[in-house]
């Protein structure tokens, strides 16, 4: 991106929106990003020539993608209400969850996954348990699951140590300072931290793009934290990546071109591998800012004693 | 540049002519003179690609003696840029003269577009109904450094590109090129285009642009859009480019930078009463070589084979052929 004048940063130069150019520096766009490979990399006296620009494109955007799954650290937040459907519609760039939270009381509550599953797909079947077919020949299928039911009227229970739980407002008796009940406890010699959690649970369906909650979230806010994969919805001129893993790009473009290419020796596409490889390690220390100020911080608490 | 014509065509007169056996006459030198020029300037072409290739295997020098930098200044003085014409679809036609297209670029933001009125000459552009100062609400005014493009189909200037160098009044323009205007202007349409925001158009294979459509990654979009030649169309005899995304339609928009083939050299001549034609550098349809002084030789060389086999004389198709050999050993 062109260089701008503070009025333009701050302000958009007096036009709409006024945030437009907020924060626009740590970034450099994909149309950069192509423009400065091709003027740097590609040539007649360059380890790369003839090589067309719809290439560089693609590596250009697989990249960024690559980057935008993990190192980048590019997190995405979604705030939705959950109804009584206890459905939550991924968003349309949405590609892998990175945290999902309620919040309720003015306080954000960490949900946990459900080590279990919360839906399913169902056939219908006649008394005998033969799967029923329509005249084409397709399965026929309820529109939710016995299991969706359950969940969604309250009625299912849950291993977690919530308001579904099996145990929740059971009641017991305590004598001789020792508690009894009436339901198979089993060998229950401890508390399962897995599952020993009061907040609601959810299980995602990726392919049905949607999550689902436990009972206990309908009419609840719930904030999605997500990553995408920085395509911008198609829009090449929003695609930009942090400046920080700009040489990475370059080489990580460098490398597979290179690899891709007939002829190319293999000590040059291994140099090449290395120095991808070397420059995305780079990339991620110098994002993850660790710095004296703040290690300082974290090592404060390092003598304190947790009773 | 002093005209070469008139001596490569003297010195060939000189050689070939032996006890006036050996005359050519100017249209016979003419059509030599267009077969040894289109000869020479081709192999411009395949040098270029050998001297990049010893460039790559360091054994061309720099300074006086990179070679690739000297065909590049020849081959670039054929560099011609012109607005592609369109018939309303993505469809555009190439200009009639191009050698090879170098570049395709794409102008997205439109400053203005109109129709030259009465009273344009030269580098002096009017259009009565324009709006160049951008006085009239919302109109974006036109500033100096933007691109002017002939859009008319047809036409001796159609698709000619100027810069604009000043706004004189709303209404009038000074442009860069005289090659602009035509002397009947008045069906001369014209779009102005902001030089910000330019992309270039990638030439693509008809085989691939089918799969680059169909993957979102790689399909063209207006920052990157693409364009596959074809062949000549229902209107046109010349090849045409079709551009992606379709939704580039705009006349003007897309401008080609190519490299055109030389002009016909033409030696004019005054015929006097003796019968002696006289070289006429004023006719109208003068035409000079457009290849730098520094092949005279090689057009020389040439244009006597061409005149040794006309005139059936073996020894001067062979002298040229020898000193063509010459000549191209001692530059590779």
């Amino acid at each position: 991106m062109a260089y701008i004048t503070d009025y333009q940063y701050y302000e958009n130069g007096g036009l709409n929106p006024e945030d437009e150019n907020w924060g626009s520096y740590q970034y450099v766009s994909l149309n950069d990003i192509v423009n400065n490979f091709i003027v740097m990399y590609v040539g007649n006296d360059k380890l790369i020539n003839n090589v067309e620009r719809y290439n560089i494109l693609f590596h250009a955007k697989r990249a960024v993608q690559e980057l935008n799954y993990d190192s980048l650290k590019e997190i995405k937040i979604l705030e939705l209400q959950v109804c009584d459907t206890l459905r939550f519609v991924l968003p349309p760039d949405y590609v892998n969850w990175v945290r999902i939270s309620m919040y309720k009381n003015g306080t954000l509550f960490p949900l946990t996954e459900n080590i279990q599953t919360n839906w399913s797909n169902a056939y219908l079947q006649d008394n005998n348990c033969r799967i029923l077919f329509d005249q084409d020949g397709n399965i026929l299928k309820p529109e939710n699951s016995t299991l969706d039911i359950d969940r969604i009227t309250g009625s299912k229970k849950s291993i977690y140590l919530n308001q579904q739980s099996a145990y929740n407002g059971q009641e017991g008796y305590f004598y001789n300072g020792i508690w009894y009940f009436e339901y198979p406890v089993g060998a229950r010699y401890g508390l399962n931290t897995e599952t020993a959690n009061a907040n609601p649970t959810f299980k995602i369906n990726k392919k049905g793009g949607v999550i689902n909650f436990s009972s206990d979230v309908s009419g609840e806010l719930i904030v999605l934290e997500y990553v995408s994969d920085g395509m911008e919805n198609g829009d090449d001129s929003e695609i930009s990546v942090n400046k920080l893993f700009e040489e990475f790009i370059y080489s990580y473009m460098k490398y597979v071109i290179l690899s891709s290419k007939y002829g190319i020796q293999e000590y040059i596409i291994n140099r090449s591998r290395k120095e991808k490889s070397a420059l995305l390690r780079n990339a991620k220390l110098r994002l993850s800012n660790i710095h004296p100020g703040r290690l300082l911080m974290n090592l404060r608490g390092q003598n304190k004693w947790i009773k | 540049m002093a005209s070469i014509i008139n001596t490569v065509r003297a010195t060939v007169l000189s050689i070939a002519n032996k006890n006036n056996y050996g005359y050519i006459t100017p249209n016979d030198f003419n059509l030599y003179a267009k077969q040894a020029q289109l000869d020479i300037f081709e192999d411009y072409f395949y040098q270029y690609n050998s001297w990049i290739v010893k460039q790559n295997a360091r054994v061309s020098g720099s300074n006086y003696a990179n070679i690739v930098k000297s065909l590049v200044e020849v081959i670039d003085s054929f560099s011609s840029t012109k607005g592609l014409i369109n018939t309303g679809i993505n469809l555009f036609d190439l200009p009639d003269d191009y050698y090879l297209i170098d570049k395709v670029n794409y102008y997205p933001n439109i400053t203005t577009t109109g129709t030259i009125t009465f009273g344009s000459i030269g580098t002096t552009l009017i259009d009565s109904a324009a709006n160049f100062l951008g006085l009239v609400g919302g109109s974006i005014p036109v500033k100096p450094g933007m691109l002017i493009t002939n859009t008319s189909a047809g036409g001796l200037y159609s698709g000619a590109s100027a810069f604009v160098v000043s706004v004189d009044s709303n209404t009038q323009l000074t442009i860069s090129s005289n090659d602009f205007l035509t002397g009947s202007f008045g069906d001369t349409s014209y779009t102005i285009l902001n030089t910000k925001g330019i992309t270039e158009v990638e030439r693509v294979s008809q085989n691939k642009i089918f799969y680059l459509n169909s993957t979102p990654l790689t399909s063209p979009g207006l920052l990157f859009p693409a364009y596959v030649l074809g062949g000549a169309n229902n209107i046109n005899t010349g090849n045409t480019i079709t551009v992606y995304p379709e939704s580039i339609v705009n006349a003007g928009t897309v401008v080609s930078q190519y490299i055109r083939y030389p002009k016909d050299p033409n030696w004019t001549y005054a015929t006097l009463a003796a019968g002696e034609p006289l070289f006429d550098e004023s006719a109208a349809d003068y035409q000079d070589f457009e290849l730098p002084l520094s092949d005279q030789v090689n057009i020389i060389n040439k244009i006597l084979q061409y005149a040794g086999m006309s005139i059936r004389e073996v020894t001067l198709t062979q002298f040229g052929q020898v000193q063509d050999q010459l000549d191209d050993k001692q530059q590779s």
